[in-house]
Formats: C-alpha cells, sequence, structure tokens
C-alpha cells in the first residue's frame, strides 16, 4: 500500500514537471519578443500580410487559449506542420530518432560503468578525499565543446584515426558504420561520466561511513571485494537517480556534439529549428527532451521505492553545489 | 589570505581575457599567410581557413565570451541570493514553495533552455536567460542553507532584538557574513554561464565572423582539423584552462567559508 501510494506520488510528481516544463516551453518559445510570423514574412512583406499570416497560424488569440490549445494538441499527439518546409513534426522526429537512440544509448552503456568506478574512486579516499574531489571539480568545469573540439583535434586532426566529421549515409543506420560512431560518443559520454560521478561522491562517502563498511575495513576486506560486497548493492537508489539526471543531460549535450561532428540526429534537428525560428519543431522536441528527462527521473523514483518500500521517493534532488550545468 | 589571492587570479585572468586583443602580434581579423599553414615560428600555432593567425584570434578570442558570461552570472547570483534569504529567512510555506520552483527550474537541462530561448532571444539574452534558470536555483539552496544557519547567531537575534526590520537585517548583519560564500558561488555561476555561452556560440547563436571568439573559432576551424590541429585545439585548451582555474577557486574558497 505505502509503495502504491508511493508510485502514484512519484507519477504525480513527473507529470506536474512536464506541465510546468511546457509553460516554460511555451513562454520561451511563443511570449518573448519577436514571432515567427515576423520573422517569416520578413523579407518586404506588408503589415497586412504579416497581420493575415498571425491570423492563420492563430497567433492573434490571447495567449492562455494559445497555450491550453497547443497542450491540447500535444496531449492527442499532433505536433503540427513545420514552418520552414510544411512537413509534419512527427515525420521530421522519427526520422532523426534512430540515431539520436543510437548515440544516447551507446554513451549511456559507457558512461554508467564509469559513473561507478570513478564515483567510488572520488568517494572512498579518506585522506586523499579533498583531493580527488578536487580533481573531480576541475574537469567537471571543463565545457563540453572544449573536450570534444581537443578529442577531434587529437583523433581526427593530430592523429588521423578517425573521421572528423561524422555524416551519416541517406538512410544508413548509424551502427552501420561505428567508426563515425566514436567521436561523438566519447564527446557526450565523457562529460557525463564526470559530473555523473560527482554526484555519486557523496553517496559513496556516506557508504562507506556506515558501520558494517567501516567494520569491513577493519577485517581487512580487499579493495575490489570490499566495494563490490559492502558499497556498491547499497548505491543502487543513488546510482539509478545519478544515471537518470545524466541521461537528461546527454540529450542536450547531443546538440552540440551532433552540430560540432554533422551527426544527423535530433540535437541537430533542434539547432536548425532555432535558427529558422521554427517554433512547431523547437516545441516538439523540447518537449520530447524534457520527457525523456523527467521519464528517468520517474524511473530512478520507481527504482528507489522497489529497492526500499518503506521509504517514499525523496522528491528532493540533490545537485552538486560547483556545477548546474548538466553536461 | 587564500581567498585574497584566489580573488587576485580570478580578476588577473579575467583582467587578460578581456584585454588580450592588445597583445596579438597580428589583427586577428585579417589574412596575414596561408590558409591552414601550419605552425611555425613567426605563427606560433598556425593560421586558420581564412589565413588568420590562430594566436592572435585565440589571445583575443575570449573577451566577447567573458563580456556575455559575467552579466548573466552577476544576474543569476542576485536572483539566487535573493530567493535564499527570503526562503531561509521567512521559512516554512515561503521556503517549500521557493526551494520547490528551484526544483522545478533544475529539472531542466540548461543548455535545453538556453536553446529554446534563442529562438527568440538574440544569443547573449539566452544565455543570461538560461543562466539564471540553471544557476540561480543552486545559489538559492546555498544561500538559504546559509541563511537558516546564520539567523540563530548572537548578533542577529540582537537585531531582532532591537526591533529592527527584516530586511534591514538581511542586508546589514546577515549579507555580510555571507560574502565570501556569494563570492565563491558568483564565481560558479560564471563557470556556469561561459559553458552554455560558449555552447551557444558553436551552435552558431553567439559571435558573428569575422569576431574572434573561442567558441566560433571552435565552429570555424573544424572543418580544417585534420590540417592544422592547432586552430581548434588552442580556443578549446583557453576555454578550458579558463573554466577550470576559476572552478577550483571558487570551489575551495566556498569550501572553507562552510
Amino acid at each position: 500500500m505505502t509503495a502504491l501510494r508511493a508510485f502514484l506520488t512519484a507519477i504525480a510528481r513527473a507529470l506536474l514537471l512536464l506541465l510546468a516544463v511546457s509553460a516554460m516551453v511555451f513562454v520561451a518559445t511563443e511570449l518573448l519578443p519577436g514571432d515567427a510570423a515576423g520573422a517569416r514574412a520578413s523579407n518586404g512583406a506588408t503589415v497586412e500580410q504579416v497581420a493575415a499570416l498571425r491570423a492563420e497560424t492563430g497567433q492573434d488569440r490571447p495567449a492562455w487559449q494559445r497555450y491550453t490549445a497547443w497542450l491540447g494538441s500535444l496531449a492527442t499527439g499532433r505536433l503540427g506542420t513545420s514552418l520552414v518546409n510544411d512537413r509534419p513534426v512527427a515525420d521530421a522526429i522519427s526520422q532523426r530518432l534512430p540515431a539520436s537512440t543510437a548515440l544516447v544509448v551507446l554513451a549511456l552503456a559507457f558512461a554508467g560503468p564509469l559513473i561507478l568506478v570513478i564515483g567510488c574512486w572520488a568517494g572512498a579516499g579518506s585522506r586523499t578525499r579533498g583531493t580527488r574531489t578536487a580533481v573531480v571539480t576541475g574537469l567537471a568545469a571543463v565545457p563540453q565543446v572544449v573536450l570534444a573540439a581537443v578529442l577531434s583535434a587529437l583523433f581526427a586532426g593530430a592523429l588521423g584515426w578517425l573521421p572528423p566529421v561524422s555524416l551519416l549515409p541517406p538512410g544508413g543506420s548509424p551502427l552501420e558504420s561505428p567508426h563515425l560512431l566514436i567521436l561523438p560518443v566519447l564527446s557526450v559520454a565523457l562529460p557525463t561520466v564526470v559530473f555523473g560521478a560527482g554526484l555519486l561522491a557523496g553517496a559513496v562517502a556516506d557508504t562507506v561511513r556506515r558501520p558494517h563498511a567501516v567494520d569491513s575495513r577493519l577485517r581487512g576486506t580487499p579493495t575490489v571485494l570490499f566495494f563490490a560486497r559492502d558499497v556498491v548493492p547499497f548505491l543502487l537508489t543513488p546510482l539509478a537517480r545519478v544515471v537518470a539526471i545524466s541521461a537528461g543531460g546527454l540529450i542536450a549535450a547531443a546538440t552540440v556534439v551532433e552540430t560540432l561532428f554533422g551527426y544527423p540526429g535530433l540535437g541537430s534537428l533542434l539547432v536548425t529549428s532555432v535558427s529558422a525560428r521554427d517554433t512547431p519543431v523547437v516545441q516538439a522536441v523540447a518537449m520530447a527532451a524534457a520527457a525523456v528527462v523527467l521519464g528517468g527521473l520517474l524511473l530512478a523514483d520507481v527504482i528507489a521505492v522497489l529497492a526500499d518500500p518503506r521509504r517514499a521517493p525523496r522528491p528532493k534532488r540533490r545537485a552538486p553545489r560547483y556545477l548546474g550545468v548538466q553536461p | 589570505m587564500t581567498r585574497v589571492l584566489g580573488t587576485v587570479l580570478a580578476v588577473v585572468l579575467i583582467g587578460f581575457t578581456l584585454l588580450g586583443e592588445w597583445a596579438a602580434p597580428y589583427s586577428p581579423t585579417s589574412p596575414v599567410t596561408a590558409a591552414w599553414a601550419a605552425p611555425t615560428t613567426a605563427h606560433p600555432l598556425g593560421a586558420d581557413a581564412l589565413g588568420r593567425d590562430v594566436w592572435s584570434r585565440v589571445v583575443a578570442g575570449g573577451r566577447s565570451l567573458v563580456l556575455t558570461a559575467i552579466p548573466a552570472a552577476l544576474a543569476a547570483s542576485v536572483v539566487g541570493v535573493a530567493g535564499g534569504l527570503a526562503a531561509g529567512w521567512a521559512g516554512r510555506r515561503t521556503d517549500r514553495i521557493l526551494t520547490g520552483v528551484a526544483d522545478v527550474f533544475l529539472a531542466v537541462p540548461s543548455l535545453l533552455l538556453a536553446l529554446v530561448a534563442a529562438t527568440r532571444l538574440p544569443g547573449s539574452a539566452a544565455v543570461i536567460v538560461a543562466t539564471v534558470c540553471g544557476g540561480a536555483p543552486l545559489t538559492l539552496r546555498v544561500v538559504r542553507d546559509a541563511v537558516t544557519q546564520i539567523r540563530h547567531t548572537g548578533y542577529v537575534i540582537a537585531a531582532r532584538t532591537r526591533g529592527e526590520r527584516s530586511v534591514a537585517i538581511l542586508v546589514r548583519e546577515v549579507l555580510p557574513a555571507m560574502s565570501g560564500l556569494v563570492g565563491a558561488d558568483l564565481g560558479l555561476r560564471l563557470v556556469i554561464a561561459l559553458q552554455i555561452a560558449a555552447a551557444l556560440g558553436l551552435l552558431g547563436f553567439g559571435a558573428a565572423p569575422p569576431a574572434p571568439d573561442w567558441a566560433l573559432m571552435l565552429r570555424e576551424n573544424m572543418t580544417g582539423v585534420a590540417l592544422n590541429p592547432a586552430a581548434v585545439a588552442a580556443p578549446a585548451v583557453a576555454l578550458g584552462l579558463m573554466t577550470t582555474t576559476l572552478a577550483l577557486f571558487a570551489q575551495s574558497t566556498a569550501h572553507r567559508e562552510r
């Protein structure tokens, strides 16, 4: 019963957050100065033409009506059509989805184990903890663009091992040309590893201070066994949460990496739509990304309940104080 | 002492970045040698696609990023400190509402927010919006925690007993006691602002060509990475050094203050 209630709370919380995010996206794309009709008709359109275009796209209605109408169509799966090429937004998204999924899933598969290892390393040192935290802090401050550029300069430039751009053949699956994925996956995954390890280190430090862990250390348990038996099983809940939060960051990070390497995923679709002021596409991609982020957090909450049904999911996410930008 | 040293170093670092243009040996915006020329003694980092000297562009290239990031970090800090003071001082419902709102903003990746805001706003304004939305909640948390501790100290209780108004106590008693913490936190917000500004610049929403700008250089020079890797590596290293140094100093100060 408590578990059921905890599930329902978690779901309600995720839905509420999604609603809040939708309001943010709407305000940012619809209410800030400058509108799509004006931008679209900027090349020599008369005032009347702009007004007609506004009426046609419904932009002359009050904001709250437009918001509820937009929410309604989102909820029923109607994503609208692109302002630039009049293609359905859903088509554009489903076309880019496989490439993005491949990138994010591979990056997560790569990052997950490393988060655990480096998180344990950073959190467990008793005397060297300060230095280790400093290393993680310093690395976490490196902007992702820097990492991507340095990797590219090294492997594509100086060494010449990998292609500098990852353009996929039209209609080809990204998995058919795995060497094109190496640089994008590394550039997305490595900042996530540092970010996630920084988050996890706190939980590790708490775990190694628990009585059973202290005892085990005093008994002289070998390090590997100590972590495998006495630390990692207690990290399931925090790890799920960290991976969920990091996965949210991955999607935003993918925009930079996809643009830099010319990789045709959802991130580069978002970037081109933003520069073309293609509001429906921006809204749909942003909401899809937000839904994945919140879905991940929900999943982490569910795992927390399953791991310890007595305790309801804690609503507070601890964000690292030194960060803020998810990679 | 270390705090003074850290502050001086941060100011010097930012100062050099702002004034770097004067130290550039060549014009950062006009061609001086062959396109993608490899590093030589005259051009230690070679040239870019138009034959412009990469070293001169790197030296001059941090200015626009820093000038975008500073107001963004200040805005985030002001909003966060105000919110944190209110939440920590008022407690109860105000606290719950403010930290709840902060949590909502923290759930959205800052870069996603920056991009969505860039649909309508110019790049630098989008950096400010995203830094405030992504950074202020963290500042709010830190300041709130500090205020809840300070409000039970003797001098604050003394001021309350004297019958001073809340705003006066917060400005005259509480805020000065947290100046180190707030300063260190500002450094961390600057790191976030630089990260967002660099990402937006790379995506084409920042400085316009032919301006020398680290993010823009990464965007432009990526096509020639096989010809002159230094043209990509140099601005990246400069940006990375800047953010890492700022973060380490801010982090060590924040630890000592807490």
